[in-house]
């Protein structure tokens, strides 16, 4: 036996089944009612959140972002710009972001320990710290784990460039990379016609048998269920999602052109087909020299795209179901070096955070003057994940247990930061 | 079921002496006679707790597992047939004494030790500079039969231009940082992970924090720089043995000088007042907010000379390790003494970096050091077997639990004693019925003591590249003639090459894994599968028409069981099932078209699980 999308594999999103279904299918008599009330619990328990993490790698400095310290020593050159709310400023290097702040709560008291790239990109992915014994799962696993459907063609979780994987939570729940936002990711066009494909899949899963029961059934069962995922995306109707083509060019522009643009309107499209957690990357952040000459190329692609998202899926009534969060690994030193840089600093940092829930147009915790340390309000990464969680109605303290036989929870520790929600 | 013989008759059957040590101590013994020894050990230790040893793997699948693991190639698919044919009794250790001698075995290891390094690289640089280069140098070390302990000593002393020299390799992976050198060291060398006492004694590892910055102390003057004008671009791995800048760290006696010229009220504490003339002025509130560890306002002597130096706190100027203080984040903390953890081993005072690191190398790979030859045996049987005595492989230490002690234990003396000879090892292992078992699933219910019968793992990503081209019959000659001089960079820069050494590097990073991940944590991904499902290049490459390897087949053979089984032997190295053979019959049948059956038939196999396993 194999399974194996059938001929007709249903290609409704989530959202569209929970549009869809009572209005038409059951008036035509087509889904029972049985099955109704089933998708609709589904739903229910779900409710249709999703996540969009913009990672900053590399470490965005907090003094030429969100928490700027113009006319000290520590400041540098960078200038502070009002917003659209009266009273909170961000660098100068933010003019669109300063327009749609309303939407935002920025966090300028996020504090942590690790200061190296690595070790702090796991942890600000995993909640945890690395650990040799054991791969933690990304938060974006967590999260796709309680609220993914397993119905869903398309992968839970997608990201645009390189991240921390699904550690022991497995294959279900592994980032499904796109390299090249925008246009179809390599290899999901069939080759053959679709009828063909399914003999195909048909006839493997028949002959996988005979080496399953030579002693590699555990093998098999891994593969098969990887197969089944994979061809079940390929032959789906939402795969068009990845394709940005068919969006208007005045959409386009206001994302920007560039890889990180193209991202994050990928981003929105996916949320909106029903995929559970997005993360699109902006490399090039640490910025040990140069770094005033740097922000301004990398604020350029980051700044239009990250306001037109949240535009965006305000627009389509999408924002109070998707938390974004815009963070990187740690900050960057208050004094600025030798080499006009700023080196790793993961005392205290900067985040963004907008829609799901999230109170817009505030400012959570501080920074002291010369932005040394946490003034007010320190934000853990812990705390900072447990928000998250309520954000998405994810329950941060179930366990699962690890390949050791340790139950771990989602997030070890940590409160919510109440006041980020309204 | 297997009866059970009993110890001595399986002896004799198999002209195996029983007892190893009455061979000549002075001549090693005989590989076969340790391979022997090994399974008798084994053999009693599993029947001891309840299991029985599966039956040896059939020809086939020996010919398969033996060449993947040896040389990262498929058996030609017309050897399969001659090796089943071959009456000789001692076909098997022949055929792995010939692999283990082979260059494909240099090549091999080298590819393997490549992925074992820049797995964890955390200098992102080093992944695109240095795998050829480190790649053609440790080919050669497995080529001139250099002992593992030499080759051990090369990467922990290497220095010059990382594309030159491929001994850098591991310091360029990690851009000669010292704290990452040091979990690396031991982590990949000896099977321990250390780095874990970076930030906190673990409460139940036997070493602590100060012993991880000891060892970290070897390295502190480790430094990979880019080379100035050098084109292409490139970086060498050099020693700093004085300070860059030509300005020494002030001695603890003269910031002493120091402060008493400017504590002017004598009450042993420097508060703003007293600083608005000297140079420390401007910087003061900043030296008052990392230093006044006791917050009354002011710098005691003590505060103050624990200071980072002025301008100074780039650790890139540092020629020694500092410890630094957890409770004190901006403080760099205590200089560090080299002291090799494992045996205590120390440095003298004054050493330069090269005479450190050598210092390192003498202590890493002394015979006093057990956990040298431990990890390598472990994660040898563990690449040949699919699982470790301790398992993860390159977290041993001396708190994990060890399967098979005393089987353990002798691998090792015997690789100690042969002077590292990792060919040898290899010899021994594949040797060993041990090795040769058949897969058998493991039943539940039962208990099953590892080792009992062989267990499925992932093919590496160079495995399943190699394998690729030879089913699908993608000339490579990177792959099957290569020579060492065409390996060395600069000297295969034609367009073909360049653009299939491209293709094969993009195909890594789409199937690679760390080869220290434990057999369960690797698992397939989505991207994987859609490249075996849906790339352009699989399609064309598995047509009935033109001139594939697959039309060759049908063009030769107008029989479908004949087809069939050229299938199966091509892809998998084997003959089909009876079962397999009616399921394809039928298949054909279904689809009413020659052809396009066999193309669905190519494509599932290259698709199968059993394709990307060792079996």
């Amino acid at each position: 036996m194999t399974d194996f999308p059938p001929d007709t594999p249903r290609t409704f999103s989530r959202r569209q089944v929970l549009e869809a279904v009572p209005a038409t299918a059951l008036a035509a008599g087509t889904v029972g009612l049985a099955d109704v009330v089933q998708v609709e619990a589904e739903e229910l328990k779900k409710q249709g959140r999703s996540m969009i993490l913009l990672w900053m790698a590399g470490g965005p400095s907090q003094f030429e972002t969100l928490d700027p310290k113009p006319g000290t020593d520590n400041g540098g050159p960078t200038k502070a710009i009002s917003t659209a709310v009266p009273g909170m400023q961000v660098a100068e290097y933010w003019p669109r972001v300063a327009k749609t702040i309303d939407r935002f709560s920025l966090i300028r008291s996020m504090t942590n320990k690790e200061g190296n790239h690595q070790r702090a990109s796991y942890q600000l992915h995993t909640g945890y710290v690395p650990s040799g014994s054991v791969k933690h799962p990304s938060l974006s696993a967590s999260i796709a784990e309680q609220l993914a459907s397993p119905e869903f063609e398309l992968p839970a979780v997608v990201s645009v460039g390189r991240t921390t994987g699904s550690g022991f939570l497995g294959v279900d729940y592994e980032p499904f990379t796109v390299n090249n936002p925008g246009q179809l990711p390599q290899n999901v066009s069939v080759p053959v016609p679709a009828r063909r494909y399914r003999r195909r899949l048909g006839l493997l899963g028949r002959l996988e048998q005979e080496f399953s029961g030579r002693g590699g059934k555990t093998v098999v069962a891994k593969h098969q269920k990887l197969y089944k995922k994979s061809s079940r995306m390929v032959l789906s109707k939402n795969v068009a999602a990845f394709d940005i083509s068919e969006e208007p060019d005045s959409l386009k522009q206001k994302y920007g052109e560039t890889s990180f643009g193209r991202g994050c309107l990928l981003a929105r499209r996916l949320v909106e087909s029903g995929v559970t957690f997005v993360e699109v990357v902006s490399r090039g952040w640490d910025t040990h020299f140069d770094i005033f000459e740097r922000i301004t190329t990398l604020s350029e692609q980051v700044d239009p795209a990250v306001a037109a998202l949240v535009e965006d899926l305000e627009t389509r009534g999408l924002l109070e179901k998707t938390l974004v969060v815009w963070m990187g690994e740690f900050g960057r030193t208050p004094r600025v070096n030798s080499r006009t840089g700023r080196d790793h600093y993961p005392r205290v940092f900067s985040a963004a955070v907008a829609g799901g829930g999230v109170k817009g147009g505030q400012v959570i915790g501080s920074s002291s003057a010369n932005g040394s340390a946490v003034a007010d309000r320190p934000v853990s990464v812990p705390d900072l994940f447990c928000s998250i969680c309520h954000s998405l109605q994810v329950d941060p303290r179930k366990e699962h247990l690890s390949p050791l036989g340790r139950p771990m929870k989602v997030v070890d520790g940590g409160k919510v930061v109440q006041d980020l929600f309204a | 079921m297997c009866t059970r013989p009993t110890l001595p008759l399986l002896a004799i059957t198999l002209g195996i002496p029983l007892l190893v040590h009455s061979v000549d101590a002075a001549e090693p013994a005989r590989t076969s006679a340790v391979s022997a020894e090994v399974d008798r050990l084994l053999e009693a230790e599993i029947r001891a707790s309840g299991g029985t040893p599966a039956p040896l793997a059939s020809d086939g699948d020996f010919l398969r597992r033996a060449t993947l693991d040896l040389t990262d190639q498929l058996p030609p698919s017309n050897s399969v047939t001659l090796f089943q044919l071959d009456p000789n009794s001692t076909k098997r250790s022949r055929l792995i004494n010939r692999l283990v001698h082979s260059t494909e075995f240099s090549a091999s290891q080298a590819r393997y030790w490549r992925d074992v390094i820049f797995s964890r690289a955390t200098e992102m640089r080093s992944r695109q500079m240095s795998p050829p280069v480190f790649q053609a140098w440790m080919t050669e070390q497995f080529e001139q039969k250099q002992s593992w302990d030499k080759i051990v000593e090369h990467l922990l002393t290497a220095t010059g231009d990382v594309r030159e020299n491929g001994a850098t390799a591991l310091l360029f992976a990690h851009g000669g940082e010292a704290a990452e050198l040091a979990a690396e060291t031991s982590r990949i060398f000896l099977g321990i992970q250390i780095q874990c006492a970076n930030c906190h004694d673990h409460p139940t590892d036997r070493w602590k924090r100060i012993q991880f910055h000891q060892l970290a102390a070897f390295f502190p003057r480790v430094r990979v720089r880019p080379k100035r004008d050098a084109t292409p671009r490139t970086f060498e791995v050099v020693s700093q043995d004085a300070s860059r800048r030509g300005r020494r760290n002030p001695s603890a006696q003269a910031l002493g000088l120091m402060f008493r010229r400017l504590d002017r009220n004598r009450d042993g504490k420097l508060v703003k007042s007293e600083v608005t003339d000297s140079r420390l002025d401007r910087s003061f509130d900043r030296l008052l907010q990392r230093g006044d560890a006791n917050k009354d306002g002011g710098l005691s002597l003590k505060e103050f000379q624990k200071l980072p130096p002025p301008g100074n706190n780039n650790r890139r100027n540092d020629t020694e390790h500092y410890m630094p203080n957890l409770d004190e984040p901006g403080n760099r903390g205590d200089a560090i003494r080299p002291v090799f953890f494992a045996t205590g081993g120390r440095a003298t005072e004054g050493l330069d970096d090269v005479e450190r690191r050598q210092l390192l190398a003498n202590h890493v790979t002394s015979t006093r050091n057990r956990w040298f030859a431990r990890a390598y045996v472990n994660r040898t049987w563990s690449v040949l077997l699919g699982e470790g005595f301790s398992m993860p492989i390159d977290d041993m230490g001396p708190e994990r639990e060890v399967a098979h002690p005393q089987v353990f234990d002798l691998l090792c003396r015997d690789f100690t004693d042969s002077g590292y000879d990792t060919r040898r090892l290899f010899e021994i292992i594949a040797g060993t019925r041990a090795y040769q078992r058949q897969i058998r699933p493991r039943d539940p219910t039962e208990p099953t003591p590892p080792f009992a019968s062989a267990q499925p793992s992932r093919l590496r990503a160079d495995q399943v590249y190699n394998a690729l081209l030879e089913v699908l019959g993608i000339e490579s000659t990177s792959v099957r003639q290569r020579s060492l001089r065409r390996q060395r960079p600069g000297q295969s820069n034609n367009m073909m090459s360049r653009r299939r050494s491209a293709g094969r590097t993009l195909f890594l990073t789409l199937f690679g894994f760390d080869p220290s991940t434990p057999q369960e944590d690797i698992k397939g991904n989505v991207p994987q599968a859609l490249y075996l499902m849906n790339s352009p290049l699989i399609h064309a490459m598995i047509r009935a028409g033109g001139n594939t390897r697959l039309a060759k087949i049908l063009r030769k053979h107008p029989g479908d069981d004949d087809a069939i089984s050229e299938v199966y032997l091509l892809v998998l190295s084997r003959e089909p099932s009876a079962s397999e053979l009616k399921i394809c019959r039928e298949y054909i049948t279904e689809v009413g078209h020659r052809g396009e059956a066999f193309e669905d038939l190519m494509w599932s196999l290259v698709n199968s699980s059993e394709f990307l396993s060792r079996r």
